[in-house]
């Protein structure tokens, strides 16, 4: 197919115009964090910051308020164990589904798609009352363990392992391994792209889930951060450059996990057969 | 049979291994997703406020109650707006950008990362950013300033007396999604066997053609995936609604998705009305597998030779 | 730092609405029936043996909790625990005193609501105030007075007010506005595109000046009979039909800060505002003398000039441990220690001293704009009526948003006002 050069590089000033829009929102996320309250408050949009200092990052650490170092932390801790439970959970589950045949496996299996067509976020009101009367508010118990259990990742996994050669599990059957050496030593070992891809998804969307945490988080030693920045925001002691500082520093792992796995997110999309 | 055969064929404890296996998993669900989704429809068949154990049945009472509600329904045409506004905008921004993405060679995956990247920024934060900077409604937001700078006033946005705040949460949703879909665009689109192009080419087919009678029917199968995935995305939608108009008085009245509503019923609003959160639920999870039942079956009326 | 007064003085409803709420539902729970004993002091010998808590909220200014301790230590007759409750203090609040783990004082704004004073849950303080009650702003004890009785002594006061930018107004070529149609026009006058004309929150004034709205149309909250809302006149449509006009031209719908914050006065992004006293020292520091100080202006022509305060007051509750020894206490630091009450009012931030005669004191409001809001307060000051409730508050809102952004008819929403006040009035009333 041959284009014109014009029309290539009608092309590529389009898209350059197009990532610097996509990426501006970034900018001033920064811009926020190191300016002033007067610049930001000022008539005319100034595009440089004025206080490129760290004066409002250790306001906002010291402000009793927000608790960041601890919602930081809460953050951390639940996106940490959220994501390895999970991958873990998921491949399990996936891994019975598609290998282990049984009567059972087909009602599994059709509960887990039922599931998928609900969307998740219909069954908070439900799921909240569940964990209510366990007690689980403003802990982490609540925070973690109801949402570790994916259908979506499940069924991921599923069809992964559908498509697993057979050869190699075989291989292990005739030396003796049963369904868990062999999972662990010859099937595990050569998922390791899916599990990033799961992994990913699974971390990002733990670290920047909102409606779950405002309503278990109730208690402030116990809030993620997105809480955390949502309820500043609503403050009445509101400091935007502390706000938004807050939000790069929020910001940065989630950015960081993406920009060096997100290969495996568009490998994993590829091959999902999601269409 | 061989003893080989035999063991390839499935152990006498197959039935123990699979629990091993997916026993977590079949556990948590059903505790986490099951018995929650079942014990709400018991609740929301009685008259459960601040309680989940409730004595006083009202049978459909509020299901009667919420269909009657002139909030619920506005809600529920909130979102019926919303989604819109929000698909079609989204499908063909991000088949756009896809199109475009896919033939540049140069940077590619710097094109790629640039639009993909704002997946990761959460709702939360995206919509700090809008409401604070961009689209404030003071004099220091960047979008007043272009208009100011134009010659316009000020406008403000998200202050409910126009229907700016349509402006600002539909940008906000396609920056944060457009990314997701344009990589399954890509997929799609890189799946498409070459030659097909350059039988249309030979045939005369160029540019806009080539789009409607070639790429299109190609990518059926991931435009259904697309549209069912961004109607459910948009029923979901409270992140950023909820962090766009929410101030210190509380949610405004205009622009409240079922999920903002319903949040605010059960939880947020002061007495939690749990049988009434419940009865909107179960209503909301109908609608939504109405709607993905009925979008499924008009997108696979043309598509069924697709699939192998 | 965040200042929970504020939220109840803008009134934007919730205020009591959980404690209400429950005070309300759980009926009149009487603890000991207090008929109005005297306010004797305890008996001197044995007084270290009897001890008292005290509950405050989390005020935001630096060093008031010290402050209230260093006060509450130099009780001579009896030992007085201070607590400085963080989070929803008006929940915290109606929950203890449905329990018998009740604070033997507490402040409450403006003070107890009326349900709490119905339910017997505080006591009269009429007597304790005795003849101190002429040395307080009739206005301030009005807010904390029902059947005749005074329900609670009053801290500090607490006002907003109006302020503007004497210079931009003189470049405008407008006189500070005495009446609410010289505000109209004063503020499309000064507005530019990048300076607002007046700023009042970014709901566009509708929770905070709905009560000056009424009283500056020379009307009351509650009538005379005491049955249902006072401003079910032409005074108050049309006030309400100026302040239509006003949203549409001349008011500022949206700034960094919200209303009770004076940052957006001192970013100039606006001509005048509307904050509170406690503004005051930000905007000196901004703009030295280049700003001055108006009421909320009259409306119409029986109108007058209003502002609101609120005074957070002390109360004793019936089910304390030892209610004459709390009464005691209660007048000692807030009627006797005038040094104290004058150090609380000015030295952290800045208030007005519930008594008038330590208005001076305060040095704060010695001079200039400051003395000026103290009169405005003695000459102008309003404070809700124990009458208006939650309930009513949000029907008020909701009618003044929708003559505001929907062109509702005024007359037609006083109504529905009109209707909601008087159910909550005969609910409250039993």
């Amino acid at each position: 197919m041959r284009t014109s050069p014009a029309l290539a590089a009608l092309r590529y000033l389009v898209l350059s115009l197009l990532a610097v829009l996509f990426l501006l929102p970034f900018y001033v996320l920064l811009r926020n964090g190191f300016s002033s309250d007067r610049l930001l408050a000022r008539a005319t949009w100034h595009w440089w910051p004025d206080d490129v200092s760290l004066t409002s990052l250790r306001e906002l650490f010291a402000n009793d308020d927000v608790r960041m170092a601890r919602s930081l932390l809460n953050s951390a801790v639940v996106a940490v164990v959220q994501t390895v439970a999970t991958v873990l959970i998921s491949a399990l589950a996936g891994y019975g589904l598609a290998r282990i045949d049984s009567r059972t496996n087909r009602v599994v299996l059709g509960l887990t798609v039922l599931t998928l067509m609900v969307p998740a976020a219909v069954t908070f009101i439900p799921s909240f009352v569940i964990v209510s009367t366990l007690g689980w508010i403003s802990s982490l118990r609540g925070l973690i363990i109801p949402v570790l259990f994916s259908a979506f990742a499940t069924f991921l996994f599923r069809q992964f392992f559908l498509g697993f050669p057979r050869e190699l599990e075989e291989a292990a059957m005739i030396d003796g391994a049963g369904y868990w050496r062999t999972f662990w030593r010859v099937v595990m070992p050569n998922t390791y792209g899916i599990c990033a891809a799961v992994g990913t998804i699974t971390f990002i969307g733990s670290w920047n889930a909102f409606l779950w945490p405002l309503l278990i988080g109730q208690d402030r030693d116990f809030r993620t951060v997105q809480v955390a920045l949502s309820q500043f925001m609503n403050s009445q002691g509101v400091d935007l450059p502390q706000l938004f500082v807050g939000s790069a520093v929020a910001i940065l792992p989630v950015l960081l996990v993406f920009l060096f796995l997100q290969r495996y997110l568009v490998q994993g999309v590829e091959r999902s057969g999601i269409d | 049979m061989s003893t080989l055969t035999a063991r390839l064929r499935g152990r006498q404890d197959r039935n123990v291994w699979f629990w091993v296996f997916v026993g977590p998993f079949a556990l948590g669900l059903l505790v986490f997703v099951y018995v929650p989704i079942l014990w709400s429809v018991y609740l929301s068949f009685f008259d459960a406020r601040n309680t989940v154990s409730p004595t006083h049945f009202v049978g459909f009472g509020n299901y009667l109650y919420l269909l009657r509600d002139p909030a619920f329904v506005s809600s529920m045409g909130t979102f019926a707006l919303f989604a819109v506004f929000i698909v079609p905008v989204t499908y063909v921004c991000s088949l756009a950008l896809a199109l475009l993405v896919n033939r540049a060679r140069v940077a590619q995956a710097f094109f790629r990362s640039a639009f993909f990247l704002p997946t990761a920024c959460s709702y939360v934060i995206a919509a700090l950013i809008w409401r604070l900077s961009l689209f404030s409604g003071a004099r220091f937001g960047l979008a007043n300033n272009v208009l100011r700078a134009f010659g316009l006033e000020n406008v403000n946005w998200l202050g409910g007396a126009n229907y700016g705040y349509w402006v600002v949460l539909v940008s906000l949703r396609l920056w944060l999604q457009v990314g997701f879909y344009m990589i399954l665009f890509l997929a799609g689109l890189q799946r498409i066997p070459r030659d097909t192009y350059e039988a249309a080419a030979i045939d005369g087919a160029v540019g806009w053609r080539v789009l409607r009678h070639i790429t299109l029917p190609q990518l059926r199968s991931t435009s259904a995936a697309v549209v069912l995935l961004l109607l459910i995305g948009a029923f979901q939608a409270f992140d950023e609604f909820y962090n766009t108009l929410i101030t210190v008085g509380g949610y405004p009245p205009f622009a409240r998705p079922p999920l903002v509503y319903l949040y605010l019923v059960s939880v947020g609003g002061g007495t939690q009305d749990l049988g009434l959160g419940s009865a909107g639920t179960i209503i909301l999870t109908l609608v939504v597998a109405a709607v993905g039942l009925v979008q499924l079956r008009l997108f696979s009326l043309g598509g069924r030779e697709e699939r192998a | 730092m965040a200042l929970p007064r504020r939220r109840f003085l803008s009134l934007s409803g919730g205020l009591t609405a959980a404690a209400a709420l429950g005070l309300a539902a759980c009926g009149s729970n009487t603890g000991r029936p207090d008929a109005g004993s005297s306010a004797s002091s305890p008996a001197g010998g044995s007084a270290a043996a009897v001890s008292l808590t005290q509950w405050y909220h989390q005020y935001g200014e630096a060093g008031v909790e010290d402050a209230v301790k260093r006060y509450a230590a130099a009780y001579p007759a009896a030992k007085v625990k201070v607590t400085w409750q963080s989070g929803e203090y008006e929940k915290l609040v109606g929950a203890a005193l449905l329990t018998d783990d009740v604070p033997d004082v507490f402040e409450y704004g403006n003070g107890p609501t009326l349900d709490m004073i119905k339910a017997g849950q505080v006591l009269d303080l009429t007597e304790t105030l005795g003849d101190a009650r002429s040395q307080f702003a009739p206005s301030v004890l009005a807010a904390m007075t029902w059947d005749d009785k005074v329900w609670a002594i009053p801290q500090t006061v607490d006002m907003q007010l109006l302020y503007y930018r004497k210079s931009l107004l003189e470049k405008a070529g407008v006189q500070p506005p005495q009446t609410f149609a010289d505000l109209v026009t004063a503020a499309r006058a000064v507005q530019t595109k990048d300076v607002g004309g007046f700023f009042a929150g970014n709901d566009g004034g509708v929770g905070v000046l709905g009560n000056q709205l009424i009283w500056a149309a020379g009307l009351e909250q509650i009538n005379e009979e005491k049955t249902g809302i006072g401003f079910a006149q032409q005074a108050m449509y049309d006030g309400l039909t100026q302040f239509r006009d006003l949203s549409s031209n001349g008011l500022l719908a949206s700034a960094s800060k919200d209303w009770f914050d004076a940052a957006p006065f001192v970013n100039e992004e606006t001509a005048m505002q509307w904050t509170g006293l406690w503004a005051l020292p930000d905007v000196q520091q901004a703009f030295g003398e280049d700003f001055g100080v108006l009421p909320f202006p009259a409306i119409g022509a029986s109108g007058r000039q209003a502002v609101p305060f609120g005074a957070f007051s002390s109360c004793v509750t019936a089910k304390g441990t030892n209610p004459d020894a709390a009464k005691a206490f209660v007048k000692w630091l807030w009627v006797d220690q005038e040094a104290d009450q004058v150090d609380f009012s000015n030295s952290y931030g800045t208030h007005v001293p519930a008594k008038t005669a330590l208005a001076p004191q305060a040095t704060k409001l010695a001079e200039g704009a400051g003395a000026e809001a103290a009169k405005f307060l003695t000459d102008f000051g309003h404070a809700p009526s124990l009458l208006w409730t939650p309930g009513t508050q949000q029907a008020y809102t909701a009618a003044l948003s929708n003559v505001v952004r929907k062109n509702a008819d005024p007359q037609a929403q006083v109504a529905t006002v009109a209707r909601k006040a008087e159910a909550e009035i005969k609910r409250v009333n039993g």
